[in-house]
């Protein structure tokens, strides 16, 4: 016999403004099966939480509905005080009197049978809740990292740091990712390559640390604690063991005008290349799509150059396979090209932050100083244009970029710093500069490094004569301004990387309508993916700095080190079961389920005949979304938690409003 | 019989009726998006009482059914958008099975403001404030649910827009049927061949299992060959022979098709002799299946008969002209056809134990806990299993129309089941019956389906 106990909280004044909540107390109590209704002011306070042991353990309540906020505020809450007296957490449910009720409802006595009706519902669910175990699966205690930009360096040195074994697979000839091509950072002026490299070394001669690079991920299988990843490592055309990176075959290439990445097409790159000094790990590979060799057949050029003979045109993608218990996603962004507004022109001596990165860089193609693009003389006057498709709905993202205040304001400053006479312009919506010491850096480069402010928006950018001509408005004087610039440096938007989306599917990873892939709660699981095991770092999740990257990424290894802590993984138990004896083995529990989940289950007798072969879900990979429960027609699946008799349950009781 | 109506017991009270409203919402986006509603304090009417669940891939059609038998005058079912999906891909599956439903409902005659659709995100507290009080205000308009009592009976059951044809003289493949039966029952090629033996009332036939060459004799085919015989590859009647010959009209082979995409038979179990046919007798006339049916040859045999096979052009349009006739009712007029057709319904499960394509060995309809469909013959009984039924088929029926045809209320099945291919067909592109390869098209989705009729 059920006895349920009704714990209806006021929420200060919360929902007892609108919601009579003695009178939903006393009704309750008169709901069968509830032994003990009672009402109390903050329910999820100390006090409150003891009135519902206290009541468990003298009313001996079977059951637990507490009538208060969302229960994604506070079941975790609710749920362990319940186990706190002894009861299974899962026999406890919220009514959501809040949110969904006294929050919406002005009308108080609407606002009151509502409130009771909510509870009704609940009482009939929790009558039906079945105490649950928490589920146990083994696991491989070595975590996969996606991304070798500074998200996943960091993720990757701090759980190899920890004893770990660590594989990074990045698909760029060498590690580094965008900061690696950076000038220098915000707001101190770090050189961004000095506090890069020595990172990229680290993880290169990391003993735990298995790395791949020119690689990408093609397949994932498995579940949280036992995923098999497959990587397919493109072909170099280079012996790896045999090459000591010394560089002659990049001198021989008769191909030397091919718009180098690194340089983000600032400078020019041979096609056997390494991507840059620094490159780790030092090796050539071949661009195999601009390779006389590979294009028309002959040349061998760079062969008959190697000392080591490394050069192997011959050489296939390989595929190799991992087993690792978490894997970090870190892919980090791209920036759009600088040709996103018709009005502004496709113009060389316009383009985006990236590119004016490289030219500001000691290792770039001007090694560090400001030169326009068109004719390579240093520009007496940059306009800087913030916002240059972001929070633009219509045409650009709708989404702040996050970065671009900071690094405008940077790119102003270390303009000035190299050219003392010339003349900054930024055009800007508003100046978002929320990190340490953000504001004071803006605050300087305005008052003190001589940078023109202009709020607004520029309307056009043509080119007359050796100059363009840039014509926007400054709201704060309600003037129109024109401008004649050297050269135009857009903050163009902040995108993920191509390809993440494919990624993110691959390891059934939800992404918003950008690409950028979603955390598992906004506010208390920023690095958690939804599902297990699967961590984000960086700008693969929303546009970031670096300080933010580096938390995050940081963050993700003390979570994948958490989950490798204990020997065995404790899920949540709602999950899928099969019932065998009426499943009738047509597998679109198979066809539908996005974790692949159901196996197929041989049932034998005692002398070992095979009977039937059935459905059975793995515990371990099912997320419960109670998908195949809906598709298996003879209803041989139930999902744990939100059954088919508890949701039955909870629409009978629905009868009455 | 009952003469209760569709959806609702009695007629409520129209001076102080309420709109009663049950939300069906997926716990990761709708659900927090009806938290932020609350946290940003955006009113909207109290007629709504949300269950939870955690995706709107959990959301099954029959707690849809059940909430209306429970007094429901709507129901909205919201997920979270294409792409935002917590699990991936559950609303795009979601996504499908609702669209079945939602023709279904339409098909019905029911309001398609008592059964609305949305995609609310958990920042769109205010989105889902206005689809609630959108949905209700559509609730207002339309009113209570109406009795039917009354006319509803003196409706016709068939339209008759498409004359009864003559049944064509059969093919004479008996001499080759029986040979080839019994080569292969010799061979030990099966142990057991299934084909159609005389009934014991004249113009009846019945099926035939015959287990030894000696019995061969007893194997018939005329024009009451009309049983789908492919019902009888799973019932262990059968399947304990071990392997089987089966005798395949067209329409047969289509359910064997659907066997194997399902996993219930074993392609080498399985031999299928085809046999040429031109038309079978329902009534004294073609089938309707027939008017339509444009192959004689079942495409997937392992042996066929040869006949010289008479061109016959597929004209008129069958089914489809009598879905066309039931549609032009107006909704309240198709409610009062159907609640006419389904009051009939004696629950003797004729249909369930003819259809090839239902073959589980514990059908919802006899499970108590929990009691999906109410085991009586009553109104609500009888309209959660017929409406369970149709949607089981859904994407699987090959229209054979046996269920129809053994019903002995004359209740028009055959028209649900064809109404839903063709939403099947039209909207996923797919037709039952067809490659044994493809997944069946409620168990996949394309990121393209449409969704035109979700908020």
């Amino acid at each position: 016999m059920a006895r349920i106990g009704v714990f209806i909280c006021h929420c200060g004044e919360n929902i007892a403004r609108n919601v009579d909540v003695d009178r939903v107390a006393e009704a309750a109590a008169q709901i069968p099966g509830v032994a003990h209704a009672e009402s109390y002011r903050y329910m999820c306070s100390d006090p409150g939480q003891r009135k519902i042991r206290e009541a468990i353990v003298a009313q001996g309540l079977t059951g637990i509905v507490v009538a208060a906020c969302s229960p994604h505020m506070h079941e975790n809450t609710f749920q362990n005080a319940v186990e706190g007296a002894g009861l299974n957490r899962y026999l406890c449910e919220m009514a959501n009197l809040r949110e969904h009720c006294s929050w919406v409802h002005s009308d108080r006595e609407e606002a009151t049978s509502k409130a009771l009706e909510l509870i009704a519902i609940m009482v009939e669910k929790v009558k039906r809740n079945q105490p649950l175990a928490p589920i146990r699966v083994p696991m491989t205690k070595r975590a996969l990292v996606i991304g070798g930009g500074i998200a996943g360096i960091q993720a990757a040195l701090d759980i190899a740091n920890a004893g770990r074994d660590v594989v990074l697979v990045e698909r760029e000839p060498s590690i580094g990712g965008h900061m690696a091509q950076l000038s220098e950072t915000f707001p101190t002026l770090d050189c961004s390559q000095c506090i890069m490299t020595p990172r990229m070394v680290e993880v290169k001669n990391h003993p735990r640390i298995q790395l791949y690079t020119y690689a990408e991920v093609e397949a994932v299988d498995g579940y949280v604690g036992n995923f098999t990843v497959t990587i397919r490592r493109r072909a170099r055309s280079v012996d790896e063991s045999k090459c000591t990176g010394c560089g002659a075959c990049t001198q021989r290439c008769p191909q030397k005008k091919i718009a180098s990445e690194f340089d983000a097409g600032m400078g020019q790159r041979p096609a056997i290349f390494i991507p840059f000094a620094q490159a780790v790990p030092n090796l050539p590979v071949i661009d195999r799509t601009r390779c006389t060799m590979f294009l028309k057949g002959k040349c061998g050029l760079c062969a008959k150059a190697c000392p080591a003979g490394c050069i192997d045109y011959e050489q296939t993608d390989t595929l190799v396979t991992e087993e690792v218990g978490a894997i970090v996603m870190a892919t980090g962004f791209d920036v759009q090209p600088p040709t996103l507004y018709p009005e502004y022109g496709s113009d060389p001596d316009i383009i985006n932050g990236l590119q004016f990165e490289r030219l500001l860089s000691a290792s770039g193609p001007t090694a560090g100083e400001p030169r326009r693009p068109s004719n390579g003389e240093v520009p007496r006057s940059v306009v800087f244009v913030a916002c240059a498709g972001s929070r633009d709905p219509a045409r650009g993202v709708p989404y702040c970029s996050s970065i671009c205040c900071m690094y405008t304001a940077k790119h102003a400053l270390l303009y000035k710093h190299k050219v003392h006479d010339g003349q900054a312009y930024v055009f800007y919506m508003d100046i978002r500069a929320a990190g340490k010491n953000y504001d004071a850096f803006v605050h300087r480069v305005i008052a003190e490094e001589g940078a023109q402010y202009l709020r607004g928006r520029v309307s056009r950018i043509y080119r007359d004569g050796d100059q363009l001509v840039v014509r926007g408005a400054d709201t704060l004087s309600g003037t129109a301004l024109t401008i004649r610039a050297d050269l135009v440096v857009l903050a163009t938007a902040v995108t993920p990387r191509p390809g993440s989306d494919a990624l993110a599917q691959k390891l059934s990873v939800p992404y918003d309508a950008f690409g950028f892939a979603s955390e598992a709660h906004p506010k208390l699981r920023p690095v958690e993916t939804n599902t297990a095991g699967v961590f984000l770092a960086g700008t693969c999740q929303a546009p970031r700095d670096i300080p933010d990257t580096v938390a995050q990424a940081g963050g993700c290894a003390a979570k994948v080190l958490a989950l490798f802590s204990a020997d065995q993984l404790e899920r949540e138990p709602v999950v899928s079961r099969v019932n065998e004896a009426t499943c009738v083995a047509c597998f679109d529990c198979e066809r539908v389920c996005p974790f692949h989940a159901p196996e197929h289950r041989e049932l034998r007798n005692r002398a070992g005949d095979l009977l039937r072969v059935v459905s059975h879900i793995n515990e371990g990979v099912c997320a419960g979304c109670g998908l195949c429960v809906v598709t298996c027609r003879s209803h041989s699946i139930d999902l744990a938690g939100f059954s088919d008799e508890q949701t039955f349950a909870e629409i009978g009781a629905l009868a009455p409003f | 019989m009952s003469t209760e109506t569709l959806l609702t017991p009695s007629a409520p009270d129209t001076a102080t009726w309420k709109p009663r409203l049950v939300a069906f919402v997926c716990n990761w986006c709708t659900y927090t998006g009806a938290d932020l509603a609350g946290t940003s304090r955006t009113e909207y009417p109290a007629n709504v009482r949300i269950v939870r669940l955690p995706c709107s891939g959990r959301i099954d059609p029959h707690f849809i059914i059940r909430a209306f038998e429970q007094g429901a005058d709507g129901v909205l079912v919201s997920g979270c958008h294409p792409g935002d999906c917590h699990y991936t891909a559950g609303n795009y599956h979601a996504r499908r099975k609702f669209m079945v439903l939602h023709a279904l409902a339409e098909f019905l005659g029911i309001e398609p403001e008592r059964l609305q659709f949305s995609w609310v995100s958990a920042a769109e507290g205010r989105k889902w404030a206005d689809v609630v009080s959108d949905v209700v205000a559509g609730l207002l308009r339309v009113g209570p649910v109406q009795p039917t009592w009354g006319g509803a009976g003196e409706l016709p059951v068939r339209s008759l827009s498409e004359p009864p044809r003559p049944v064509p003289e059969p093919l004479d493949v008996v001499g080759e049927l029986r040979a080839t039966a019994q080569r292969w029952l010799s061979d030990c090629r099966v142990d057991v061949f299934v084909g159609y033996g005389q009934g014991s009332l004249p113009g009846r036939l019945r099926p035939a299992f015959i287990t030894s060459p000696d019995e061969v004799d007893q194997l018939v085919w005329n024009e009451h060959a009309v049983n789908n015989l492919a019902t009888y590859l799973t019932r262990g009647l059968v399947k304990r022979h071990g392997r089987v010959g089966l005798l395949v009209k067209s329409c047969d082979a289509r359910a064997v098709v659907g066997l194997l995409q399902e996993r219930q038979i074993e392609r080498e179990q399985v031999t299928l002799l085809g046999v040429p046919c031109i038309g079978v007798e329902v009534d004294g006339a073609l089938a309707p299946k027939c008017h339509t049916c444009d192959s004689a040859w079942p495409a997937l045999v392992d042996e066929v008969l040869s006949a010289e096979v008479p061109l016959t052009p597929v004209d008129g349009e069958g089914l489809a002209a009598e879905i066309a006739w039931v549609e032009k009712m107006s909704p309240a007029q198709r409610r009062a056809w159907w609640q006419a057709q389904f009051d009939r319904c004696l629950r003797c499960y004729a249909c369930r134990a003819v259809c090839p394509l239902c073959y589980c060995s514990q059908c919802i309809a006899d499970q108590s806990r929990p009691q999906w469909v109410s085991k009586s013959s009553d109104g609500r009984g009888n309209l959660a299993w017929n409406l369970v039924r149709a949607f089981h088929l859904a994407g699987r029926c090959v229209g054979c129309g046996e269920c129809t045809r053994v019903c002995p209320s004359n209740i028009r099945l055959d028209l649900l089941n064809a109404k839903l291919a063709q939403v099947v067909r039209d909207e996923f592109g797919y037709v039952a019956g067809g490659d044994p390869d493809l997944p069946p098209p409620l168990t996949t989705y394309l990121l393209e389906d449409h969704e035109e009729f979700i908020r």
